[in-house]
């Protein structure tokens, strides 16, 4: 089983993890558009901070994947304002405290924050995203997605079944590159002879995925997958009031945070 | 069925013996094809039946299995002649939608990757009667009867991924269970499977029609392992035509010889038993064994004086196998202590290597010009990774392997190619060209050959495996047997003297493993050293000198084929000791592992059919360089050992 698992069964699910996928991806959606409309970086900021506590007290990660799921964000937002500043004109920066110099390279305060204020977007918008990633499981959007929005279920199982591919055609494609290696393809570098060397796993990694996807299909339709205009839900997913006040919570969170811009100072001389 | 020659007796049938399908004349002709293969299969299929589906390559078998329940010609574009009808409904079963005939028929196939579409053991067995809209209730129900009757009750959280081969298609047979229907069609279930594996779905089988409410076709290669379960045969001939109907044993025993001159293999216990009867050591009336036990049991009912095990399991078995050790040549593969580590973390090497997991550990051989060894071993022994560390397509660690001269560790990929060929267990992945002669030039141009001598070499190549007439073909479009040879053939024309090759018989029947084999054979004449990784033992059996058990990365017996299939380090591999080996354990041929080294009507015939079985004269060349010419249709007869005694 590999970490990335679309699967994983979850013990003792928490308040987030109980929802209905839908409900929860529908509440953080308002927030991801938010993040990047609102004019100041603290909506952004109390957004991240908002997203990454909703999962600490509403979802049960997996250990291996705790480091991803809080420090990722906020990580990310740290490297990114540092390299994104600099594409910040160094007029509009010129008066804040210089922090660093190299020549005639100047890295100001200013220059930081200007990364920063983007970077905490694209940093708010990845913890928000994150939410429902580790909320739901696969199988569950797809029911969710079947049972309440009435997706064909013909379309939502056979996605759901084409997860499998992923691992069996990355051991597939590991074995082509050996293969081809062996063959004396692999000489060259650069981008070009890379490329080069990509279309010619393509012709066998194709051909195999089509005959495997040939034999996927013939199994489900051997075992009556389409036999019904609809199949058993064994589990069911309603859309229960919870999962309303749930929404509407969440909604007002986000709302709240767009005040937020109003009560912090600007940092930049007027 | 009294209509067939061939049947001798009732056919056995269930308590009720209810005809759950009928097929009529079936022909398929698949879109695009000019004939119709299978041409016309007439069979019903009744309770407590488990009937055995025999022909040769191409005949048809897997084709006929789909159209039962409606596979062919609904979902595989097919034009279909005949009828196939199926339950109490007569439903047709080329109008009938293929999910209402589910109900009546289910299916398990070759690949037990195919069939797995969800993410837990359970969610796998509930989807089938997901799909036919039962309650929940009753789709759990028959979940948890279904796993416990595979023995998989206690796994149904796990992700089928992770099962084992044999467990996957355990769970497959599962599946078929819940969907409750009385017809069970099983399309080559072992092929992909492991020797345990093998043994561990029969077992399961055999419990499931135990019961005897069911009908069930096999189609199967490997009778060694499902002799014991089948009640019914039906042979087809080449062209797909019923030419045998009737019990297992009146068939297989009763019509060995029809059914080796049709190209379908017997178990290995009935070969044995004929060569044995026609050589005066079985009496004429005797009947042919169908099992290793039962040929055991023939065998010490003759012998008043078995001798023990132990005895016959060193010095004579070597002899027996003909492999003297050729002590005066070097060898030309030559690996001392390799240890090999995977998956350890660190930024330096050094360190790397110290936290990995021990993949092989101290593993040592030597491999002779004119020697085939063959590399056995349960599912991640390391068999992959030390054919990988010999031909240099994972370097090993420097100073630890030396092949042809060179260290694989250090030489250049292109060096190493020219001496050592390696052939991969899918030849499509090692395709690069665009026609199978340019396939094969591929080697030399990146040499830097000049033309004249190019073409020539390709021409030689395409003659000696049998592939001329297909010289400007994409080699994706090849048959399997083809590509198979094709693979080999790119593999040796720069010139090696050493073939590596991983698993080359997997997933395919036992004649194309056997044309394959019977290749080495002759490149090992030749003075070809080869390394093999497989896991069909009789085959190893038959064609090994020497055979290398790895258990758990480390050598646990290596030696002449003979000596160390008797010596018992097979069981305690985790694998099965070959069929020949087991039912001629404690009688006077211990130690035999050959078919062709039993005694046999023509003693001295057995040295080398092989070649002269698959020269077809009406297309076969002049031989080159001690290697038999292969006949260009893929669909050639095949040495099968039968067809010597």
């Amino acid at each position: 089983m590999t970490a990335t698992s679309p699967y994983a069964r979850v013990e003792r699910p928490r308040l987030l993890q109980r929802a209905n996928p839908l409900a929860v991806a529908a509440a953080v959606a308002p927030g991801i558009v938010v993040a990047f409309t609102a004019p100041g970086p603290a909506t952004p900021c109390a957004l991240l901070v908002l997203a990454t506590l909703a999962v600490a007290a509403g979802v049960r990660v997996p250990t291996r994947h705790r480091v991803l799921v809080f420090a990722g964000p906020v990580l990310f937002t740290l490297f990114a304002s540092l390299t994104l500043g600099l594409w910040t004109p160094a007029d509009d920066v010129a008066g804040t405290p210089l922090l660093l110099a190299a020549g005639p390279f100047e890295y100001r305060l200013g220059t930081w924050l200007a990364g920063l204020a983007i970077s905490l977007r694209l940093g708010a918008v990845l913890a928000l995203a994150l939410v429902p990633g580790v909320a739901s499981t696969g199988p569950d959007v797809v029911r969710a997605a079947v049972q309440n929005l009435r997706v064909p279920y013909r379309i939502g199982y056979t996605a759901l079944a084409s997860f499998r591919f992923v691992p069996r055609f990355s051991r597939e494609l590991a074995q082509i590159r050996a293969a081809h290696r062996v063959r004396g393809t692999a000489r060259g570098r650069g981008p070009l002879a890379a490329i080069r060397r990509g279309t010619g796993y393509l012709v066998p990694l194709l051909a195999g995925a089509l005959r495997h996807a040939e034999r996927v299909a013939l199994a489900m339709d051997a075992r009556a997958f389409g036999a019904h205009p609809a199949r058993t839900e064994r589990i069911l997913l309603p859309f229960r009031g919870g999962d309303i006040v749930l929404v509407a919570v969440t909604w007002a969170l986000i709302a709240a945070a767009l005040w937020l811009p109003l009560s912090v100072p600007d940092v930049r001389p007027a | 069925m009294s209509t067939r020659p061939a049947t001798s007796g009732p056919v056995r049938t269930g308590p009720s013996g209810t005809v759950l399908i009928r097929a009529d004349d079936v022909g398929v002709r698949h879109q695009g094809h000019a004939g119709f293969t299978p041409a016309a299969v007439s069979l019903t299929l009744s309770a407590g039946e488990v009937v055995l589906l025999l022909g040769p390559s191409g005949c048809g078998k897997s084709t006929f299995a789909l159209t039962l329940n409606g596979l062919v010609p609904q979902s595989v574009p097919a034009e279909l002649r005949g009828a196939v009808v199926v339950g109490p409904d007569h439903l047709d079963a080329t109008t009938t939608p293929v999910g209402r005939l589910a109900e009546h028929v289910a299916m398990v196939f070759q690949d037990p990757d195919a069939s797995v579409v969800t993410g837990s053991v359970l969610d796998e067995v509930c989807f089938g009667p997901e799909n036919l809209l039962l309650a929940p209730d009753e789709i759990l129900r028959r979940a948890e009867d279904a796993l416990r009757r595979v023995g998989l009750w206690e796994r149904r959280d796990d992700d089928p991924g992770i099962l084992s081969g044999g467990g996957r298609q355990r769970l497959a047979v599962a599946c078929a269970l819940a969907q409750a229907s009385p017809v069970l069609v099983l399309d080559e279930p072992t092929a992909n499977l492991d020797p345990a594996g093998i043994e561990e779905f029969y077992a399961t089988l055999t419990e499931v029609v135990a019961d005897g409410d069911r009908a069930v076709l096999l189609v199967e290669h490997n009778l060694d392992a499902c002799a014991d379960l089948v009640t019914r045969v039906v042979a087809l001939d080449r062209r797909g035509r019923v030419v045998l109907d009737g019990p297992a044993r009146d068939i297989l025993a009763g019509h060995a010889d029809e059914l080796a001159e049709l190209g379908v293999w017997l178990p290995t216990a009935t070969l044995a038993g004929r060569r044995l009867r026609d050589a005066g050591v079985l009496p004429p009336s005797s009947p042919l064994p169908l099992t290793p036990g039962e040929l055991n049991a023939l065998l010490t009912g003759e012998d008043a004086d078995p001798e023990p095990w132990s005895e016959t399991s060193s010095a004579p078995a070597a002899g027996i196998a003909g492999t003297p050790e050729p002590d005066a040549a070097p060898p030309v593969v030559q690996v001392d202590d390799l240890v090999v580590r995977r998956g350890g973390h660190g930024l330096t090497r050094r360190r790397r290597e110290a936290t990995g997991t021990v993949v092989l550990d101290r593993v040592s051989l030597r491999v002779r010009a004119g020697e085939l060894h063959a590399v056995v071993g349960v599912n991640g022994a390391g068999k992959s990774t030390l054919l990988r560390a010999i031909a240099g397509v994972e370097p090993p660690p420097p100073g630890a392997v030396r092949v042809a001269g060179l260290d694989p560790a250090r030489a250049d990929l292109r060096d190493l190619a020219s001496r050592v060929g390696y052939v991969f267990q899918n030849p499509e992945h090692q395709f690069v060209r665009h026609t199978v002669a340019e396939e094969l030039a591929h080697a030399l141009e990146l040499r830097g050959l000049d033309r004249a001598g190019t073409d020539a070499r390709v021409d030689d190549m395409l003659g000696r495996f049998g592939l001329r007439t297909h010289r400007a073909a994409h080699p994706f479009l090849l048959s399997g047997g083809q590509k198979r040879r094709l693979s080999v053939g790119t593999a040796l024309i720069g010139g090696a003297r050493i073939l590596v090759l991983d698993e080359p018989t997997f997933g395919q029947d036992r004649e194309r493993a056997a044309e394959l084999l019977t290749l080495l054979d002759d490149l090992v004449a030749a003075g070809t050293a080869v390394v093999v990784a497989t896991h069909d033992l009789q085959l190893v059996a038959e064609h090994a000198t020497h055979v290398l058990v790895l258990a758990g990365g480390r050598v646990a017996a290596h030696g002449p084929a003979a000596q160390v299939i008797a010596s018992g380090t097979l069981d305690d591999a985790g694998l099965r000791r070959p069929p020949l080996a087991e039912a001629l354990h404690g009688t006077r041929w211990s130690g035999v592992t050959r078919l062709a080294d039993l005694p046999g009507p023509d003693p001295a015939g057995h040295t080398e059919p092989d070649a002269t079985a698959l020269a077809d004269p009406g297309t076969a060349g002049p031989p080159t360089a001690g290697v038999a010419t292969l006949p260009e249709p893929d669909a050639a007869r095949h040495p099968n050992p039968g067809a010597r005694a």
